[in-house]
């Protein structure tokens, strides 16, 4: 045996070895269960190993394909899933008992869990066996991502129930995952990721203290299993540093708040989604550069580095992506991992001092920031008075302002823009992804059977044992599974329990907030709306509005804080809203304009909806309505025609000439 | 200044504004909010035309204020209440809440629905946001303006103010009656007596009493406060059971608790104001539930504000000079016009 060099990893009988590499996974999901599965196994043959599934929003918030609300958005960002006959052809020909089965679930994770678990039971699998990951991270939910359900407090008491139920049920599942990814997306600092995520942590692990379910040798293992999810963006050394940082404050708050005294336990595992957030667009042939990038940030430094990665495809900005693209980004991580030599190798920057000064820096920063959280009242108190979510939009404002300025330099959207065209968008299919618009009656009559064939005696006894389980407060895992496997719906699961816990409404973020924007552009807007006001003796009013089920509200917060900053009183009032919402407030409030953004992919339909709305008051064509979003420009014009004013996609990142182009829009139709 | 018979097509937006539909409310609320030059005189002819017939607009709005500080959950509460409140389908009800603007570009976010669930289709309920306008005071002359309209067309008007502070005392000359909303043991009310705010209000919500613990020591806290200041005379002897003889009501919006209580409370501020007759706008300023207060003076209050914005104490001399010829005037607009008149005629005199 020759001794081992400082560069060689070396494993157990000291030879030279090296790492096997992180977990493969691709983020899919979509039109039904029948092409998903056809997905998976595709995807599992070409090498992915591991699958992790996107659920459509019906199925995120708690609706079946049958209800109104969920109608527009069957099969569009996921797949559909109402009852445990979904489930079984979901996973036809998966072994469920050897795949690990990562789930981007939330306000609705213990019901897909339960199904998980039913399916196991029917087919014989024993559910010890069952390994994956429910994300269930409410907190980001509803500073972020927007599918939340319940209110705070019974997010967190449901997340304790699966904690609880796992451990010794199912050992292998992690029943939540905490999220630092969707804060990025929002806009959050490395330092703002840091201290919410590990407040959110903390926050579920003092909840699960507090419920003294365990004693101390199960506690330690229930710390083990709490696992994170984050981002990387293109800062791509200090994103490096901020997962050492990771890694470190997590230790340190194992040993000193949990007493964990297994290393085991407190080792910091995380999965990566390398970020959106910066993908453009203009030219976006060159996001292919930055997921690269981006994927060095958590694959470099071993210390740090990533046990599951999944990337985001190169034209995200355009529309949702197709399997080819999914597939490039797939190669990539194969080609990283298997064609060069960044597994041979302990860490590499052990001993650096530019590193461990700029980790102790973002350590030093987090710490206060997660101190002032706790101070104030924890996690759940700081959902409610919407401090983290103020602090969140504050961010974004400054990263947009810094766009607009071109502080911050993004080629081919604010430098270096222009170009020769990409050949990658001009594809027949224009370089998109489109669900099928019948696949979703595939799913609604699907339903329809299962409904037809299930005992409803059965149906109503399981409901009503899980509703007196949730009025008592008792753990609602065994009764969810026992819905599950008397077919019971999505829908009905989640109406029975929302019934008992009510609904929640969490704070914007966006009052008080300002862009640091002094342009040109700014002064003309600010002239146009001088000149309306001596006309019509009032400031331009504009409603902005979420409608759908749609949470991504990034774009919705940046509009309605631009607008005030140009001089709007904007009307703004969250996610998740009804075309009837949306109307009727705009007519309540004398809107000057509507804007309305969509990133689901449900624009058609939902802008239908408005529109019948509008013309059902009689204010069709009596206020202008313009839309935001992800919209392929494919739809364009039969939008147009429908009567949308004028259309914003990512590329419009220069929020005063947005706001030039609606007061434009204004002055014109009062004009008329 | 003299008066015109409606046109029809005022006429209509009149007549669907009395059926409540929510477009000709909006539109009417937009004309009373509206500063230029030309719309006094509609305004003037609207609220004469309501006058003269009396049996098409029955509302009799009592206004309700609502202040407090920031956090304090107003928004929360007044949602609750509207739900309490609109469920036997027997009371009209209109909610102006006010947000603040912007220093910087005069503009403002307007979130109080975040919190409200409006904008259904019930017409018994109709929901406005309005922005402060940087004017000091929480209460904007939009408000006053809106509330001159709303008053025929609603039962009860309930306004929500940015949020309290030394200069934010304009509720108390526009509501019927006025509630000041706190946190349970902020142990912030010795800080509110000191600025002058304990006076403004008629009754007190301690709101976010989610446990009667909470509420037990918040309502022996604020009573010691009271009485120490003899602000308010005090009925209930200290006796958690009964602090809504006190004027003091706990609630939690989110736990809906003592939700009911205050609802009904309101209810019975309503129903009094209902037995007074004389209703119109010459007698705004009578007000039956001020105890002891001078009466409040709303339509003079904005007459002397809005001269004073553009004729400063130059214009309000002025203004008090023209004291009984004003009285002989009826409808705001008629004054504001006159008073205006006289001024203008005093600088070209000079």
């Amino acid at each position: 045996m020759t001794e081992p060099q400082k560069h060689q990893i070396t494993d157990k009988d000291g030879n030279a070895t090296k790492d096997r590499p992180w977990i493969f996974r691709t983020y899919a999901g979509h039109t039904n269960v029948r092409k998903s599965n056809e997905l998976y196994r595709n995807n599992l043959a070409k090498g992915q190993t591991g699958l992790s599934i996107a659920f459509d929003l019906a199925t995120q918030c708690g609706y079946s394909s049958d209800e109104d609300i969920a109608k527009p958005e069957i099969g569009k960002v996921g797949v559909p899933i109402n009852t445990l006959d979904d489930f079984a052809i979901l996973f036809d020909n998966i072994d469920i008992a050897e795949v690990n089965t990562s789930m981007t679930i939330n306000g609705t994770s213990m019901w897909l869990l339960s199904l998980y678990v039913a399916l196991a039971e029917e087919r014989g699998v024993p559910i010890e066996k069952l390994q994956g990951t429910t994300q269930n991270d409410l907190i980001k939910e509803f500073l972020a991502r927007g599918t939340y359900v319940f209110p705070p407090e019974e997010s967190i008491k449901l997340i304790v129930d699966m904690y609880e139920f796992c451990l010794t049920n199912v050992p292998k599942w992690n029943p939540s995952n905490v999220c630092s990814y969707h804060l990025q997306e929002a806009g959050a600092t490395p330092v703002k990721e840091l201290a919410y995520s590990l407040v959110t942590a903390i926050t579920v692990l003092d909840a699960i203290k507090e419920r003294n379910c365990f004693d101390e040798e199960e506690f330690e293992r229930c710390v083990g299993r709490v696992s994170f999810f984050v981002n990387a963006g293109m800062r791509f050394i200090e994103e490096m540093c901020k997962m050492r940082a990771f890694t470190q404050l997590w230790d340190e708050i194992c040993i000193e708040r949990y007493k964990v005294k297994n290393p085991k336990y407190r080792r910091f595992r995380y999965g990566i989604q390398v970020n959106s957030l910066g993908l453009t667009e203009e030219q976006p042939e060159n996001n292919a550069w930055r997921i690269l990038i981006e994927t060095l940030g958590v694959t470099l430094s071993r210390d740090a580095r990533c046990r599951a990665l999944q990337l985001p495809a190169w034209n995200e900005a355009l529309s949702l992506p197709r399997p080819w693209d999914q597939q490039w980004s797939l190669r990539l991580q194969q080609i990283l991992a298997y064609e060069t030599d960044l597994l041979e190798y302990p860490d590499l920057f052990d001993g650096s001092p530019v590193i461990e000064s700029k980790v102790n820096d973002l350590k030093e920063q987090a710490n206060a920031e997660i101190q002032k959280i706790m101070d104030a009242g924890g996690g759940v108190e700081a959902i409610k008075n919407g401090y983290m979510k103020s602090q969140l939009v504050v961010s974004q404002a400054d990263r947009m302002s810094k766009i607009n300025s071109g502080e911050h330099i993004v080629v081919g959207k604010n430098r270096w823009t222009d170009g020769i065209e990409s050949p990658l968008v001009r594809d027949s299919d224009g370089g998109v992804f489109k669900v099928d618009p019948e696949s979703a009656a595939e799913t609604v009559s699907a339903l329809a059977a299962t409904k037809a064939n299930r005992d409803d005696a059965k149906v109503a006894e399981c409901l009503k044992t899980l509703r007196e389980t949730a009025i008592k407060g008792d753990n609602m895992m065994l009764a969810s599974i026992a819905c599950a496997k008397a077919r019971v719906s999505t829908g009905e699961w989640t109406a029975t329990l929302r019934d008992v816990y009510g609904e929640y409404r969490p704070p914007t973020g966006v009052e008080g907030q300002s862009l640091s924007i002094e342009n040109e552009t700014l002064d003309t807007v600010r002239e146009k709306i001088k000149t309306f006001m001596d006309t019509r003796g009032h400031r331009p009013r504009i409603v902005v509005g979420k409608p759908g089920l749609d949470g991504h509200s990034n774009g919705a917060e940046m509009i309605s804080v631009a607008a005030r900053h140009a001089g709007f009183d904007v009307i703004y009032f969250g996610i998740r809203l009804s075309a009837t919402d949306i109307v009727q407030s705009a007519i309540e409030e004398d809107a000057d304009v509507i804007g309305i953004s969509l990133l689901s992919g449900s624009h058609n339909e939902i802008m239908d909806q408005l529109f019948e709305e509008l013309d059902a008051e009689g204010a069709k064509g009596k206020v202008p309505v313009v839309l935001g979003g992800i919209i392929p420009q494919a739809d364009a014009e039969a939008l147009k025609e429908k009567g949308v004013s004028a259309i914003f996609t990512p590329k419009d990142y220069d929020l005063m000439e947005v706001m030039n182009r609606i007061m434009d829009i204004i002055l014109a139709h009062d004009a008329e | 200044m003299q008066t015109n018979p409606l046109n029809e097509n005022q006429l209509n937006q009149l007549n669907q504004a009395a059926e409540l539909k929510k477009l000709p409310i909006a539109k009417l609320i937009s004309l009373f909010e509206n500063r230029s030059e030309g719309t006094a005189q509609q305004r003037h002819d609207i609220i004469h035309h309501i006058n003269n017939n009396p049996k098409m607009f029955t509302g009799k709005g009592v206004t309700i204020g609502f202040t407090g500080t920031p956090g304090a959950g107003k928004s929360s509460l007044i949602a609750e209440l509207c739900k309490t409140l609109t469920k036997n389908n027997d009371l009209r009800i209109a909610v102006l809440a006010i947000d603040p603007s912007s220093q910087s570009s005069g503009g403002a976010i307007l979130g109080d629905r975040t919190r409200m669930h409006s904008g259904s289709k019930n017409r018994n309920l109709f929901f406005r946001s309005q922005a402060s306008n940087l004017e000091l005071g929480g209460i904007t002359h939009n408000t006053f303006q809106a509330t001159r309209l709303l008053r025929y067309l609603f039962d009860l008007i309930i306004i929500e103010t940015v949020g309290i502070g030394q200069n934010e005392i304009d509720i108390q000359y526009m509501s019927d009656h006025t509630f000041l909303l706190m946190q349970p043991l902020a142990g912030d009310q010795i800080q509110f007596m000191k600025a002058g705010i304990m006076e403004i209000p008629d009754s007190f919500v301690v709101n976010k009493c989610d446990e009667e613990r909470l509420a037990r020591t918040s309502y022996h806290m604020l009573r010691a406060s009271l009485k120490q200041s003899k602000l308010i005379i005090l009925n209930a002897k200290d006796n958690f059971e009964n602090a809504a003889k006190d004027n003091i009501f706990l609630t939690s919006a989110t736990k809906n608790k003592g939700i009911q209580e205050l609802a009904e409370f309101i209810r019975s501020i309503q129903r009094n104001h209902l037995n007074e007759d004389d209703f119109n706008e010459n007698n705004l300023n009578e007000n039956s539930q001020s105890k002891g207060k001078k009466p409040k003076d709303i339509e003079s209050f904005y007459l002397q504000k809005a001269i004073q914005e553009l004729y400063g104490k130059f214009g309000l001399g002025i203004l008090s000079q023209k004291h009984d010829s004003l009285k002989q005037l009826s409808g705001y607009e008629e004054k504001i016009a006159f008073a205006t008149t006289a001024i203008e005629q005093q600088i070209l005199r000079r």
